[in-house]
């Protein structure tokens, strides 16, 4: 017992004499929030394992600040036959981190792979646009060779659509879209992507990982486009806000964005320095069931859509939300502000008096489903008070578990709910096809033939212009003129960012390169000839200044 | 003592049979699945998983394939995090709950017994007085907010201590402090109880009268008689702290296997939340088949029937 006492006595006494803060040189310290659920980019769909994945590879596109794609590992491509035919040519000088040159092969590999109905990857279906891809992912054909991907030679690349599809350009920077290593997938099978045995071709290389706690990245000296200025990134899995914000506080990170960040301390430390808010392609809606009463009448759904006046979102929920009126958030193509649905209660009344419920007399029972988060609560109430205030109608808030309330959804939709949607790709595809009749997440159960005519013109559509025109007139009968949906707010990220670090870019679609971060007072040689090298020239006077989809920070 | 292990070990079989049994069913009974996402899967793309995870053939098909597995120490995979199986899983997690959990019964038990030693002897006193208090506290104050306090005073005000992860030994301390709060209270409120009832007895009068020293009577004699009552929670208690605290090891981010025990079930992933019901289960029946034994130590007049 004595011996034990001593021991611990021992152990604390050693052990009172933390006290770290400040950078480490040449290393950034962030927090994912969770463990990546895999590294297999081929059957990843979260945004913590893109993380990782999008610092540690690099496929044959990447996003410019403006999310237009840039070369990466393809020098050009050539879009032919109508948008039919993609020929990409890959650079040479891009290798795998064991020195092989990266090849056409790899590309056919991984995307067949990705849609080989054994490997079971939930986002196959983003490539069905490629000839054969589906039957192919449902077992119609089993032979991989017909699919519309080829390697023409080493650094050849050619894909074949089974139509014209203008946002697949996009794809092809996509985590889902990265090359593989035959040999090695098929050496390690589900090990792979262990740091012992995976293979990348990205600005940084898997060190290390300790599962559910930390993931250490090192910078790839061979890199084709210089190796970066950090050295070495660390990623913890710190799962609690609190928690991971005192190691920031702490100086034992150096930067938080969402997932570390409450509320709390957004308010808190808003104004200062270290703080950033930024936009993201993500859109929040009130959904109405139009086969259900009262929202199978349009113009119940319309007076619902206009009673809510979208800029109280931003003050209950306190983390610099923006108004969303148009299901297209701006900064895509055809965003067009007219679109959406103005805030009108006087119309609103009138529309629902129309509708035989004057005052909201007379109005059914209507529950408004929710997942039990705290933000999605807050929302439904204010929604909840602003149609009882400028409608004079009550709904009822019905609160589920996360599954239990997706399960509903995808079986047997309310007649209200709460749901968002994140931009994939920064096309107005990844928002308009949701609430086409075939898709499988739209759970308001609103076909529209005129609609989904317009969206398949418009992903068939070439000419960016045509097809913006396009997207604007189905944005205009989604968000005024049919309004199966009610957009409520855009979604923000908030960071704090240390002072030592310079560099780093967010874009909007929620993802996070470093390769342009440095830690310290001084860039490196030749930092701002590289930082900038993809950099959209700015507008021309006169010329209106487009939406920002990447904040940099310092630099 | 071979025989009684063995005895357990084969009563064990159809105990955690039960439990696999009836976790199997309920979290199949549970709504939502483990594929239901934010962004609804087309069709096709369902039946490739389903077919992959073999959730396409009938629930007593499944459990039969589920069975055959584990007769072969297989657990099955995680659907949530695809490239693992459930052995990678518990290998990576088990370990470091376990050592978070020794450290911290070392602590309730080194901290627990003396603490309601002194209480029970000093009856009455101002140190009793406290040392409830302090014990009650324990009791009724939840470890997030123990946490959270430690994590202010150690961590973030005086800089002492790390304020979370799990990189070295001095990162073990508040951890392993907050989850210790709740079992030393409760180690020194039970051992207090027990003590105070051991001290009315007549044969600690006897060896008081015959001259043997106050501190002699209660660590040789007392003490011993008292700790029954204690090795008894000392089982499941282990058992408990072994296998990991889900807000413990959420508050400082370390990577145990309590955390387990609530994410797979919000993720619905069955293989996952079978795996930590069933080792649950097992740590417990070891554990008390080892406070069976130790009786037989601390009192002979309990024989074990082998």
């Amino acid at each position: 017992m004595k011996f034990f006492a001593a021991l611990l006595a021992v152990f604390v006494l050693s052990a009172c004499s933390f006290a770290r803060t400040g950078p480490e040189p040449g290393t950034l310290r962030m927090n994912l929030g969770a463990e990546p659920p895999s590294l297999d980019w081929v059957v990843t769909t979260d945004s913590t394992s893109f993380d990782v994945v999008s610092n540690i590879m690099v496929g044959l596109t990447r996003y410019t600040d403006d999310l237009k794609c840039r070369p990466a590992g393809a020098s050009s491509w050539e879009i032919l036959d109508s948008g039919k035919r993609y020929v990409f040519h890959l650079r040479p000088d891009v290798k795998w981190s064991d020195g092989q040159p990266v090849r056409a092969q790899d590309y056919v590999y991984a995307w067949t792979r990705l849609l080989d109905p054994s490997t079971a990857a939930q986002y196959a279906y983003f490539f069905y646009p490629i000839e054969n891809a589906f039957e192919f992912n449902t077992g119609k054909i089993k032979d991989g060779e017909k699919l519309g991907i080829r390697a023409l030679d080493d650094w050849t690349l050619e894909v074949t659509l089974k139509r014209p599809a203008a946002y697949f350009i996009y794809l092809t920077a996509f985590c889902v879209s990265l090359p593989q290593r035959k040999d090695v997938v098929e050496c390690w099978g589900d090990r792979w992507t262990e740091p012992e045995h995976i293979v990348t071709n990205g600005a940084f290389l898997l060190k290390s990982w300790q599962h559910e706690y930390k993931i250490e990245l090192v910078a790839n000296p061979n890199y084709f486009e210089g190796e970066p200025a950090v050295k070495k990134i660390k990623m913890f899995m710190v799962a609690e806000q609190a928690t991971a914000f005192a190691l920031y506080e702490n100086d034992e990170l150096d930067y938080v964005d969402n997932r570390s960040f409450s509320t709390a301390d957004v308010e808190r430390c808003r104004h200062t320095a270290e703080y950033h808010n930024t936009p993201l392609l993500r859109n929040n809606y009130i959904g109405f069931n139009v086969t259900k009463k009262p929202f199978d009448d349009v113009r119940v759904r319309k007076a619902v859509s206009m009673a809510i006046d979208r800029r109280i979102f931003a003050k209950i929920l306190r983390r610099g939300e923006r108004p969303a009126y148009s299901w297209i958030p701006p900064g895509l193509d055809g965003y067009a502000k007219e679109s959406g649905a103005a805030f009108d209660p006087e119309q609103a009344r009138r529309l629902l008096a129309e509708a035989g419920y004057p005052h909201g007399k007379g109005f059914p029972a209507v529950g408004l489903l929710y997942p039990n988060r705290e933000d999605t609560r807050l929302v439904v109430e204010a929604i909840q008070d602003e149609l009882k205030r400028n409608l004079g109608i009550h709904i009822d808030l019905v609160n589920e578990e996360w599954k239990v309330y997706l399960e509903t959804l995808h079986r047997d939709p309310p007649a209200m709910y709460r749901n968002s949607w994140g931009a994939d790709y920064p096309d107005p595809e990844t928002f308009m096809n949701l609430f086409t009749s075939h898709n499988g997440n739209n759970s308001t159960r609103w076909a529209n033939s005129q609609y989904d005519a317009l969206i398949e013109a418009a992903e068939a559509e070439q000419n960016s212009a045509a097809r913006a025109k396009l997207y604007e007139r189905a944005d205009t009968m989604l968000c005024r003129e049919q309004a199966p949906i009610a957009c409520t707010y855009l979604s923000t990220q908030n960071l704090m960012v240390k002072p030592w670090v310079h560099g780093m870019a967010f874009n909007a679609l929620d993802m996070q390169f470093f390769e342009d971060c440095y830690i310290g007072d001084r860039p490196p040689a030749q930092w701002y000839q590289k930082r900038y090298r993809y950099q959209k020239q700015p507008p021309a006077p006169g010329q209106q200044a487009p939406v920002p989809l990447t904040t940099g920070v310092r630099g | 003592m071979l025989l009684l292990i063995c005895k357990r070990a084969l009563m064990a079989i159809p105990v955690l049979l039960m439990v696999a049994t009836i976790t199997f069913l309920l979290v199949r009974i549970v709504p939502g699945g483990p594929f239901d996402a934010e962004k609804n899967l087309p069709p096709e793309i369902v039946a490739n998983i389903k077919a992959k995870y073999h959730l396409d053939r009938p629930v007593h098909e499944q459990y039969f394939l589920y069975l055959e597995r584990l007769v072969r120490g297989d657990l099955g995979v995680s659907y949530k995090y695809v490239n693992r199986t459930v052995n990678d899983i518990l290998a990576d997690a088990l370990p470091v709950s376990v050592q978070l959990g020794a450290l911290a019964l070392l602590i309730s038990v080194l901290a627990g017994i003396p603490l309601g030693s002194v209480a029970a002897v000093k009856r009455g006193t101002s140190f009793d007085f406290a040392a409830i208090a302090l014990s009650t506290a324990g009791i009724s104050v939840p470890s997030f907010l123990v946490g959270a306090l430690l994590i202010y005073v150690f961590g973030i005000y005086w800089k002492l201590l790390p304020v979370a992860l799990w990189e070295s030994g001095k990162h073990m301390i508040l951890p392993a402090v907050t989850l210790s709060f709740w079992p030393t209270a409760y180690v020194a409120r039970l051992t207090r109880a027990s003590m105070l009832e051991v001290l009315e007895k007549d044969w600690v009068r006897t060896a008081r009268s015959k001259g043997l020293s106050s501190v002699r009577t209660v660590v040789k004699h007392v003490l011993r008689n008292s700790l029954v009552p204690v090795i008894t929670v000392l089982g499941p208690l282990t058992a408990m702290l072994i296998t990991g605290s889900f807000t413990v090891e959420y508050i400082y981010a370390i990577p145990g296997m309590g955390r387990f025990f609530i994410t797979a079930v919000i993720n619905r992933d069955y293989d996952l939340i079978m795996a930590t019901s069933l080792v649950f289960a097992l740590i417990l029946i070891v554990m008390n088949t080892l406070v069976d034994i130790a009786y037989t130590y601390l009192d002979p007049r309990i024989k074990v029937k082998s």
